[in-house]
């Protein structure tokens, strides 16, 4: 029993049409497949739980009900109170350098030694 | 790059400058991933002209590497950990094995039989 070829691609292009797939009967390359895959993007950024609200938060959203409101952070006093340590003992952060130069001075090769001697000897002469 | 990261921290787990170059990596990837699709399908369909498809393939090569999938990697939240990391649960082996000992995740019970 033989179904003629003709039966079979109008069974196929019914079927398309139903199950909305694309009719493609000479198989031509169409890149079709990438036009079904979804979209991985949402749940790829989902990936590390987002910040939610922070104790700095809190204390912005309720400042504007009382401006002398007492609010804590014990992180942030911890912090504080290391810097502070650090800082007496001479062992804290350099000063931000603002302008170019500053921040040039302790920078780069050091100097031989060899110029600076010369430059002693012809000051002597 | 910097251009991409964005200017507050928006995630909260262990941070550590290689976990927050993978976020910034990830949303990068969201935004660009419908353009990189459209090339992509440019390229792969063979009834378009030569002559576009080809200029789709540039476009395609051109773009950020930070719009690449494959320059994502799992980390874990716990450590920052690149390796041994469990995909179900965001975390490397060592953090994962703790928290399931204290009973912190759902369902995970140590095998003994």
């Amino acid at each position: 029993m033989s179904v003629p070829q003709s039966r079979i691609l109008a069974l196929v292009k019914l079927q398309t049409t139903l199950f909305s797939q694309t009719f493609n009967p000479l198989r031509l390359r169409t890149g079709n497949k990438i036009l079904r895959q979804r979209l991985r993007g949402p749940s790829v950024a989902a990936y590390y739980p987002r910040r939610v609200a922070t104790v700095k938060d809190l204390q912005k959203a309720y400042r504007h009900f009382d401006e002398d409101m007492e609010t804590w952070d014990e992180e942030e006093e911890d912090r504080i109170e290391h810097v502070a340590l650090v800082k007496q003992r001479g062992k804290g952060a350099p000063k931000k350098k603002r302008t170019r130069d500053e921040s040039k001075k302790n920078k780069g090769k050091k100097k031989p030694a060899v110029s600076a001697a010369a430059a002693a000897a012809e000051t002597k002469l | 790059m910097s251009q991409f990261r964005s200017k507050k921290l928006d995630i909260s787990c262990f941070i550590n400058v290689r976990v927050i170059r993978d976020h910034t990596k990830r949303k990068v990837f969201e935004q660009y991933e419908t353009q990189r699709q459209a090339l992509r399908y440019i390229i792969r369909n063979t009834t378009l002209p030569q002559r576009a498809r080809a200029q789709a393939q540039l476009q395609l090569s051109q773009m950020h590497c930070y719009t690449r999938f494959t320059q994502i990697n799992n980390r874990c939240i716990e450590g920052g950990k690149s390796r041994g990391v469990l995909k179900d649960f965001r975390m490397a082996r060592f953090p994962f094995r703790i928290n399931a000992l204290e009973g912190n995740i759902p369902g995970v019970k140590k095998a003994s039989w």
